[in-house]
């Protein structure tokens, strides 16, 4: 009896000494991001390496880039139905020659959805029916041929949501 | 002859006895209910703004070393983490047994002991205030969205293994410390959220086992004694 006494105290004592698991674990699958994948406008089949492309919200000096690849992922507002951003094709500071500025605004229905007490909540994103509305401010025509929505339920980030064709 | 050996032996009989007699003690056993509540959560109902909590406690004695037990208890507690705050509101009952490895001596009536509960907790879940989790932070992000969504009707069990103390005081008031650790065995979490408290067993994100304790005051009503003859060891 003595010897089972003995075992259940030291059993409550290694329990008070476990660590709370306060950290999101980085595999966890949270707000998940746009994912954007770029193909060629007359090769529709063929993904197409874009350079130095930018992608900025209006009025935000600081954004994403990608200097050479054919996929980004970019976030979407979780406080609001609507994203709109600048999307550009050759970036430099100043513009020179090929800078090409185009808009894309990205209309959409949000859940939030529990994930752990860790991470909290996410939220997922539903595309609106029709294409992203595309807008140019520069006026020297769009670069961005062509939009295809592949998947609108945006839940995770493995796979592509949105094609673009340039 | 023959009548005289029989008073011999009859007088054997009788002194056998009486040795007996020498080498035991008559203990009167009280047999009875005991009822109390856990101190320790009416203090921090006091102390704590975010913790509500009554737990009532009961034995009855039914052998000289077993107790049936039982805690009955509810909780409303709202826990503030960094990403959610919820409140738990509920009750649970926990039944089972205790038993006394003590050996008192002649007529102490303390207790050191080991038991074992099942236990169920009916209970419901308010989701406050939550944040939404991005790992990239570009747009600005909402501080925490407030919900108020209440999960009802959710239910779960544990065993619990109880070890613990009991000692008399004065007349019959008796107090108590228990230490308990617990496993759950089923847990009806919402749909959308989850358990992460559980009236009655605690926090439940350390996986599935728990542990908690209570100190307790107690009054003991005798309801009948019973007469044990206790062997003393022999000196022989």
């Amino acid at each position: 009896m003595k010897k089972i006494f003995l075992i259940v105290v030291v059993f409550c004592f290694s329990l008070s000494g476990c660590e709370r698991d306060d950290v999101c674990d980085p595999e966890t699958s949270t707000t998940p991001m746009l994912v954007i994948e770029f193909f060629d406008a007359f090769l529709q089949t063929s993904p197409k390496i874009i350079n130095n492309l930018a992608i900025v919200e209006i009025g935000n000096t600081i954004g994403f880039s990608l200097t050479s690849g054919i996929k980004i992922k970019i976030p979407l507002k979780t406080q609001l139905d609507v994203t709109k951003l600048r999307f550009i094709k050759d970036y430099s500071n100043p513009p020179n020659a090929s800078t090409n500025d185009d808009v894309l605004e990205f209309n959409y229905t949000r859940k939030n959805e529990y994930i752990s007490r860790a991470c909290g909540f996410k939220t997922i994103f539903t595309l609106s029916p029709g294409l992203p509305v595309l807008t140019d401010p520069t006026a020297n025509g769009t670069w961005i041929q062509g939009i295809v929505v592949v998947q609108p339920n945006i839940i995770n980030e493995n796979e592509t949501h949105i094609k673009i064709y340039f | 002859m023959v009548l005289i050996s029989i008073s011999m032996l009859s007088q054997n009989t009788k002194l056998e006895n009486k040795e007996k007699k020498k080498d035991s003690i008559i203990k009167i056993e009280r047999y009875g209910f005991r009822f109390g509540l856990d101190l320790y959560k009416i203090s921090r109902s006091l102390y704590d703004k975010n913790y509500k909590g009554l737990e009532l406690v009961g034995d009855y004695r039914i052998r000289k070393n077993y107790y049936l037990a039982a805690e009955l208890g509810t909780e409303n507690k709202t826990t503030d983490d960094t990403r959610l705050n919820f409140t738990t509101k509920g009750s649970y009952l926990k039944v089972g047994f205790d038993y006394n490895a003590y050996e008192n001596w002649l007529d102490m009536e303390n207790m050191v002991y080991i038991g074992l509960r099942y236990n169920i907790g009916s209970f419901s879940q308010t989701l406050n205030t939550y944040k939404i989790y991005n790992r990239v932070t570009y747009f600005p992000e909402a501080s925490s969205y407030s919900s108020g969504e209440k999960f009802d009707g959710l239910s779960a069990q544990w065993l619990e293994f109880v070890s613990g103390i009991k000692a008399k005081v004065f007349n019959n008031v008796y107090i108590g410390f228990s230490a308990r650790v617990s496993m759950l065995v089923s847990n009806k979490k919402p749909d959308g959220f989850d358990n992460l408290y559980i009236p009655g067993f605690g926090r439940t994100y350390d996986g599935n086992f728990g542990a908690s304790f209570n100190y307790t005051v107690s009054y003991f009503l005798p309801i009948y004694k019973k007469k044990n003859v206790v062997a003393l060891k022999n000196k022989k």
